[in-house]
This record gives structure tokens, C-alpha cells and sequence, in this order.
């Protein structure tokens, strides 16, 4: 496993605890994609098709915002 | 700053509900439906199968609102309708042209939106990423009760509320920006007390705000014209 592959594997098992803990009840709309529970979410993690790349694609933007500062100086700059 | 004024008095808003995504935007739509009709605006609203490409087309060209409010699924080149009809691509992107529109739609301010402000005085703002949101399912049958969906959607919302309020496009998006920070706060606050699944609801909150594009002419202003009113169709 390269470094890249190391790193994607990383963030999925993130993005995966990370759904785990959500309330069953709750369900991400992903436009056209449709509408997920959270087990469904972790399904297409683990299987890294289209929605799972998705999910996987917004931890890490989310996890860029917050090591670049970009998150703070937004949540800052609107207090 | 020199402000664009668009005149007008007719709001066109795509509402097609066929799956549980779309019957959120449609639920969350409507509420501005009501506030542009207590503000004498006259809605065309294209709901569920109505969303279709020939009747909207249609009301373009006969009507030739300045205002387009479009809830539905989305791609970098296609906004669609009522189950999936495509009804704004590439190829009719004229019609979309030196209009103010809100798409709230997956990843439709990447191409066709960049190509519906080329060369006139128009504004689309809509998202690069997807718009995504969660749903607590206890509320589906009553989105505007459901405050999970509601952290997501009332910012979305606040763009065209703004417009219709004469703010500029500009302003608009940061009105709405202002909410989701707001928002995001909240949602910090929620996990401070360790309420499960905050993490990821900012997250998604996050993608939308990153996602949110101003695109064309950012000084434009809706402004409503008084006109009578009788013989306009709604």
C-alpha cells in the first residue's frame, strides 16, 4: 500500500467511526445520489463506489478547513 | 457601486417532489412561495409533475420572468425536473440568460452556470459540490418541523428571500452564508455537549458553504414593478 492509498484507507475508517455514532434516525441527502442511513453510508464507504468517494471527499475537505485555519477564520469573521 | 435593477414582478420556482430529497426542497421552497405572495410577487410555481422541460420552457418565453428559484437534482452541465426530466442543459442555456437564478441543485454553478452568465448582465448562484443535508426521518412527513434539515435549508432559503427583499445577489449570498455560520456554531455547541453526530453535520454544513458560488453579475437587484396584476397567470 502506497502512501496516497495509506492515507484514503486513514480517512475512511474516520469518515466510517465517524457515521457510526450518528443517529440511526438521521439520513444524508446527497442530491441525486438519493438518501442514506448512516449503515447505508457506511456500506458504500467500505465499498468505495461513487457515494462512498463522496463522503470520503467531503472529510477531506472538512479535514483541510480545519488544519489550514480556514474553518476558524470563517467561524471568526462571522462572530 | 452601480447596481443592475431587473424589473419585474414574476417569480418562476421549480418545485418536481418524487423522492425524499426533493420533497424537502419543495417543502422548504414553498415558504418562500408565501412570502413572495405576501409581498405581491406573482409566483409561477412548477410543482411535482409540472416540473416538466415543456411547460417551463413554455412560460420562459411567453412570460420572461427576471426571477428563477430551481429545487431539484443537478449535474455540472443539466438541472432537472420532476424524476430527473432534464430541463435546463447546454442546449436551451439562452433561457437562463440575464436572469437572476438560485439553483439549489448538485454541482450546477460548475458548467452551466458558468455558461448561463457568459456574455450578459444575468447572475446565477448556485454550488460546485453537492447540497447536501441531513434529515431526521421522525419529521420526513413534515420537513419544516424537522430542525436537523432546517440548519441546512433556511440558509438555502435566504438567498431568495433576500433577493426578493432588493438586496443585491452579492448581498443575498452573504446573508445566507451569515445563517450557515450561525448554524455552524450551533452545531458546535451541539457537540460540546457531545450530541452524537455532530462532527459530520457541520461537515455537511461545510461542503455547502464551500460549495456556494456567486456567479455573472453580483450588483444585481430584483425590484418589484406595480402592474396590474389580474390578468397574470399563477
Amino acid at each position: 500500500m502506497n502512501k496516497e492509498e495509506s492515507i484514503n484507507e486513514d480517512v475512511k475508517e474516520l469518515v466510517i467511526a465517524r457515521l457510526d455514532v450518528m443517529p440511526s434516525n438521521y439520513k444524508l441527502s446527497i442530491g441525486d445520489m438519493g438518501t442514506f442511513t448512516k449503515d447505508d453510508l457506511i456500506k458504500h464507504v467500505r465499498a468505495s463506489d461513487s457515494v462512498g468517494n463522496q463522503i470520503v471527499k467531503m472529510q477531506f475537505n472538512f479535514i483541510k478547513a480545519l488544519t489550514s485555519g480556514k474553518l476558524i477564520d470563517t467561524l471568526n469573521k462571522n462572530g | 457601486m452601480t447596481h443592475l435593477i431587473k424589473m419585474g414582478n414574476l417569480l418562476l420556482v421549480t418545485r418536481p417532489k418524487y423522492d425524499d430529497g426533493t420533497e424537502y426542497l419543495s417543502a422548504y421552497a414553498m415558504e418562500i412561495i408565501k412570502e413572495a405572495k405576501k409581498r405581491e410577487i406573482i409566483v409561477k410555481d412548477f410543482e411535482g409533475p409540472q416540473a416538466n422541460k415543456k411547460e417551463i420552457e413554455k412560460y420562459l418565453k411567453l412570460k420572461n420572468p427576471d426571477i428563477l428559484f430551481l429545487n431539484g437534482h443537478g449535474n455540472e452541465h443539466e438541472i432537472s425536473g420532476h424524476r430527473e426530466e432534464i430541463i435546463f442543459s447546454l442546449e436551451n442555456i439562452n433561457l437562463l440568460k440575464n436572469k437572476i437564478v438560485y439553483a439549489r441543485a448538485c454541482f450546477a454553478a460548475c458548467s452551466l452556470g458558468q455558461e448561463a452568465v457568459k456574455n450578459n448582465s444575468g447572475c446565477f448562484i448556485g454550488y460546485i459540490y453537492p447540497f447536501s443535508f441531513w434529515i431526521d426521518s421522525k419529521w420526513s412527513a413534515t420537513p419544516l418541523k424537522d430542525k436537523i434539515a432546517s440548519l441546512y435549508l433556511i440558509p438555502s432559503n435566504e438567498i431568495i428571500l433576500s433577493l426578493l427583499n432588493g438586496k443585491t445577489a452579492g448581498e443575498s449570498d452573504k446573508k445566507s452564508r451569515k445563517l450557515m455560520v450561525d448554524n455552524m456554531k450551533k452545531i458546535l455547541a451541539m457537540e460540546q455537549k457531545k450530541e452524537p453526530g455532530a462532527t459530520l453535520m457541520l461537515q455537511i454544513l461545510w461542503d455547502n458553504y464551500e460549495g456556494q458560488v456567486v456567479l455573472g453579475n453580483e450588483e444585481v437587484i430584483f425590484k418589484k414593478k406595480n402592474f396590474d396584476t389580474s390578468s397574470a397567470s399563477t
